[in-house]
């Protein structure tokens, strides 16, 4: 493991936390408490923005330099997976594809 | 409504509300235990051990925050970076629970507590579906039809988890499993973009995040959440105003 596992332990502790934070977050208040229009919105907005901001680094920035080119086969897996995506609404599908595109590409491009 | 007993870690349920809870969620099994398996392993192959990644698992049971935040934590970063990032992915759930608060909000406080915690994505989705036109909200039916699913989809996932981490190092580096986890998270992302604030928001949080990607202490991704966010809410505001000026 790279990091020490008082590290992990109390990490993971925190990550706990937030989840009951937000999930459980309406349950414990009393009802006269409500979510603000604007609230809702920046709620709406907000975790589709940083998963993609998880999900572009990891797969544009390969090695710690950008590569928006058809040489970099994450991306053209990426792509492939998520037009299976979008076409079948499948998980299995989606992952699957990706990875043989991506091994395929890995093995003979 | 009704007031229940302040024991126990459960509200009161109809069985037959139960099982036809764990009817409607077992065809979603096998999508959840894909998902529960490729979190797992992957947790494993960036890293973690065996214990640390067991750890994560049954207490967060989150796989999207548990793989937007597992880069960041294989690489060290501050953990008040890390847990602000969980934070923003877990945002839809604060929703969820603004939603569906009323079958729930008159029972003891533990109850409610636990209720929260299994309320992810699709248990919220057919719970809603399930009872729109419900008159009363909070009785042994609803409370028995939502803790057979969520109590069906946690098994579910935990156990592809658990089984997910104790294959994951057998799985060689090469096959990709990093990338997987991207791909995973495609698969919650793209169903979430839907209309134009969210759309333009996620094109200007995907240009900043890898713009942004060696800022220092992996902030670049909070900066890509707030450029985005501020974008779609501006989008939203926008098209409001010109909806009005149409009408």
């Amino acid at each position: 493991m790279s990091q020490s596992w008082p590290y992990y332990v109390i990490g993971i502790v925190g990550l706990t936390v937030t989840v009951f934070a937000t999930r459980s977050s309406f349950f414990m208040l009393p009802a006269r408490y409500q979510l603000p229009p604007w609230l809702e919105s920046l709620m709406r907005y907000a975790p589709a923005c940083a998963l993609v901001a998880v999900i572009a680094p990891g797969i544009l920035v390969p090695g710690g330099h950008v590569d928006v080119g058809w040489g970099n086969h994450q991306l053209v897996a990426a792509v492939a997976s998520a037009a299976v995506f979008v076409r079948w609404r499948n998980m299995l599908a989606t992952i699957t594809v990706g990875l043989l595109v991506f091994t395929a590409l890995r093995l003979w491009a | 409504m009704q007031r229940t007993s302040t024991r126990g870690l459960f509200p009161p349920m109809e069985r037959s509300a139960f099982r036809e809870g764990v009817r409607v969620m077992a065809p979603m099994g096998l999508p959840v235990a894909v998902w529960g398996l490729v979190t797992g392993a992957v947790m494993v192959n960036a890293g973690l051990s065996v214990p640390i990644a067991l750890q994560m698992s049954v207490m967060m049971y989150a796989g999207s925050a548990q793989l937007a935040t597992l880069p960041l934590l294989v690489a060290g970063a501050p953990l008040p970076v890390v847990w602000a990032t969980s934070l923003v992915v877990n945002l839809r759930f604060v929703i969820f629970a603004a939603a569906s608060r009323r079958a729930f909000v008159h029972l003891p406080w533990q109850q409610r507590l636990i209720a929260g915690y299994l309320n992810g994505d699709l248990g919220f989705a057919l719970f809603t579906q399930r009872f729109r036109n419900a008159t009363e909200h909070g009785n042994p039916e609803q409370w028995g039809y939502f803790f057979g699913m969520n109590t069906f989809n946690w098994a579910a996932w935990q156990v592809s988890s658990i089984v997910g981490i104790l294959l994951g190092n057998i799985v060689p580096e090469e096959w990709g499993l990093g990338l997987a986890s991207y791909l995973a998270l495609l698969a919650v992302l793209i169903p979430m973009v839907r209309g134009m604030p969210a759309v333009a928001g996620t094109v200007v949080a995907a240009v900043v995040s890898v713009a942004a990607h060696d800022l220092p202490l992996r902030s670049g991704l909070l900066v890509a959440v707030a450029a985005g966010v501020t974008v779609a809410m501006a989008t939203e505001k926008w098209r409001h105003r010109v909806q009005a000026v149409a009408a």
